[in-house]
């Protein structure tokens, strides 16, 4: 929805690129269908002018006017023959509009088993992604601010299309939305229908916001291949706050919910939602370090915090320079990257150095620029999973994990660093789902490979033969692993005999000393069960390898090698010596006494 | 034509299909400018909407057989004006 873009300009950019088609300027190419109850002649062109300047050549086709049923439905059509990676369906309202005055209410079931007949046929036939748009509102009231009390009005059933074709893309991984609806109030629906113009050559809407209609399907598209925003590069002074923290102080900085301080609160707002939903902030600051950090420690009106930030970059060297240093830390490309700073003179130094960053100019009341950026559509993705919302969290923690492992003098005082709490319990029913996850998944570092489910592991749980079924959970001071390793324990009290029947650990925490942890747990309850001996098998899989010798590290003898590979060991409990750990019990010893 | 209207048209079909070598009179019509398709006659009658600040009415657009009358409609609307 960039405001900057103009029809005519577009339109002499699209002649000048079909001149000089096959100069191969463009790296990346994509085959876009698009299907539509109206005429889209005109949208062509722009589509392909846009696309070029993302840098991809674009092949068109277009399918004949208001024939995307049949199209859609017909697995031979020249549709299908095209093989399109990305199918655009649009239906105007205008369209829909004759419908109903032909055939009345009746139009909208009609018209939703439409829809998903061609959905449907689409998944089924190809597997090109559906952009399916949804309905701008009607300039027809018939009556009145009363019109959406009515069932069946116009407005009512193409409000409720709307809902459906939104529940409806909800549900199909591969129907994504150009929600017109939204694109079309931007500028308001006076401007955006032009009636001459559907009636001269049915036209989707005045040839002005027909820019705001290509633009938002090639941003769609251009996620859907990936390239996305994925770090914001924040100012400081000026730009998160309103004056000069090293001038004016923490509390003398304008933030704030109300007074002079909103429009900067309101920034913040929105770049906290933006990274809740998993785009990295990073800050690139001309200023004290010290100085920088005052505000986050001090001034309580400050929406973001210091762990909101993925990078904090504080120094008089120039931006260029830091940005490209974030760059390299955060291993992202230069394109994901978008900056946000109050100096031009910033801004087009970035530009100039590192023209692949995305420098958005601002206006000059920081009032509109929140406003200004959610028209620019810079943020547009193609998917969204509960991860997502989890990769801020995650940089961050790798981030610090790795400066402390730099920080650090030797791995072992690196591993000390990291402050590290275990929890060994018997299984327990909240972990249950996590448990029968880790036997069903862990490949690598996995003794017996034994998948149980989660009936089979409550089932150990309540075993009333003393068997002994452990978990183990992490934490360091970066953050939380959860639930990485389960040890299966069975006293054989006639043989003097602790066998160890399963055990396995998520590689994420390898190297650790987890292992190391577990084993002294295992020896400390042989010894307290009076059990001499404890006995332990290996059994090969394809994946396991890592882990055949890992009884011998621990001093076990293999007493037995079958011709399929399995070996069994044992160890005198009494003679093992217990293993150097840089890691504590999170509950000292009431968690020991439990297992 | 007036003189003033004919060279604001002739700029402006000039830009509307990218040909600096448009030559335009009263008797110029669709069949003698090769692109001029039903894409482009659209993208004339917004462009020439655009350049004298008029609007057409769709019967208007659709009675308009040669420059000529294009001419005529525009120096009718600013007159009135």
């Amino acid at each position: 929805m960039n405001p900057n873009l103009d029809y005519f300009q577009l339109m002499a950019e699209a002649r000048r690129i079909s001149c000089q088609e096959s100069t191969g300027a463009c790296s990346r190419k994509l085959r876009l269908a698009v299907l539509a109850d109206c005429a889209v002649q005109h949208l062509l062109p722009l589509l392909r002018a846009l696309f070029h300047r993302k840098g991809i050549q674009v092949e068109i086709y277009e399918g004949p006017f208001a024939a995307t049923e049949l199209e859609a439905r017909n697995p031979s059509s020249a549709l299908y023959e095209f093989r399109p990676e990305i199918v655009s369906i649009l239906h105007s309202v205008q369209a829909l509009r004759d419908r109903f005055y032909r055939g009345g209410a009746k139009v909208q079931n009609e018209f939703l088993q439409e829809l998903t007949g061609i959905w449907d046929a689409i998944t089924s036939t190809s597997r090109a992604l559906v952009i399916q748009s949804t309905f701008v509102a009607p300039m027809e009231r018939f009556f009145g601010n009363y019109d959406r009390k009515i069932d069946n009005s116009f407005s009512s059933i193409v409000s409720r299309l709307n809902s459906f074709i939104v529940d409806e893309a909800r549900q199909r991984r591969n129907v994504l939305l150009l929600d017109l609806e939204t694109v079309a109030s931007w500028v308001g629906r006076q401007s955006w229908f032009d009636e001459r113009l559907w009636a001269l050559g049915k036209s989707l809407c005045s040839l002005d916001q027909l820019p705001a209609v290509a633009s938002n399907i090639v941003d769609i598209a251009v996620a859907a291949q990936g390239q996305t925003i994925k770090c914001i590069v924040l100012d400081l002074d000026n730009t998160l706050w309103g004056g000069v923290v090293g001038d004016d102080g923490p509390h003398g900085i304008r933030i704030g919910a109300h007074g002079d301080g909103e429009p900067f609160f309101r920034l913040q707002c929105f770049l906290r939602e933006l990274k809740r939903r998993g785009i990295l902030l990073t800050v690139c600051s001309k200023n004290e370090h010290a100085n920088a950090l005052k505000p986050f420690h001090e001034n309580s009106e400050m929406v973001l915090e210091l762990d909101d930030f993925v990078a904090f970059v504080a120094n008089w060297k120039n931006k260029p320079e830091n940005i490209a240093a974030i760059q390299k830390e955060l291993n992202i490309g230069f394109d994901s990257m978008l900056f946000i700073d109050d100096s031009p003179f910033e801004r087009a130094s970035v530009r100039t150095l590192l023209p692949e960053v995305i420098v958005p100019e601002l206006a000059d009341d920081p009032a509109e620029w929140v406003k200004y950026l959610s028209e620019l559509n810079l943020f547009e993705v193609a998917s969204f999973s509960k991860q997502d919302a989890q990769r801020s969290g995650a940089y961050l923690q790798e981030v610090r994990r790795r400066a402390a492992s730099e920080a650090a003098p030797n791995f072992e005082a690196f591993l000390e660093s990291l402050d590290m709490t275990i929890e060994v319990e018997r299984f327990a029913p909240r972990h249950l789902n996590r448990i029968a996850q880790l036997l069903q998944r862990s490949n690598q570092f996995n003794l017996t490979t034994h998948r149980r489910n989660e009936a089979e592991c409550e089932a150990l749980m309540n075993d009333p033969e003393g068997c002994i079924p452990l978990s183990a959970s992490l934490k360091d001071r970066f953050g939380d692993h959860g639930l990485i390793s389960v040890v299966v324990l069975r006293p054989e009290p006639t043989e003097g005999a602790l066998a160890i029947t399963d055990w396995l650990m998520s590689c994420r925490v390898l190297g650790r000393g987890v292992e190391q942890y577990l084993m002294n747990q295992v020896i400390h309850q042989a010894r307290t069960l009076n059990l001499p001996t404890i006995r332990a098998s290996y059994i090969p899989t394809s994946k396991n390898d890592m882990v055949k010798d890992f009884y011998a590290r621990f001093g076990f003898e293999k007493v037995r090698e079958a011709p399929n590979g399995v070996t069994d060991w044992a160890l005198d409990a009494m003679s093992y010596k217990e293993r150097q750990v840089l890691m504590r019990p999170a509950r000292d010893e009431m968690g020991a006494t439990t297992i | 034509m007036e003189n003033v209207i004919a060279e604001r048209l002739t700029q402006t079909f000039r830009s509307t299909f990218g040909k600096s070598d448009i030559q335009l009179s009263r008797g110029t019509t669709a069949a003698d400018i090769k692109e001029w398709d039903s894409l482009m006659h659209i993208n004339l009658i917004v462009a020439v909407e655009r350049e004298f600040r008029v609007r057409f009415t769709t019967l208007e657009v659709m009675s308009l057989s040669n420059v000529g009358d294009l001419a005529d409609t525009i120096a009718r609307k600013i007159n009135k004006e």
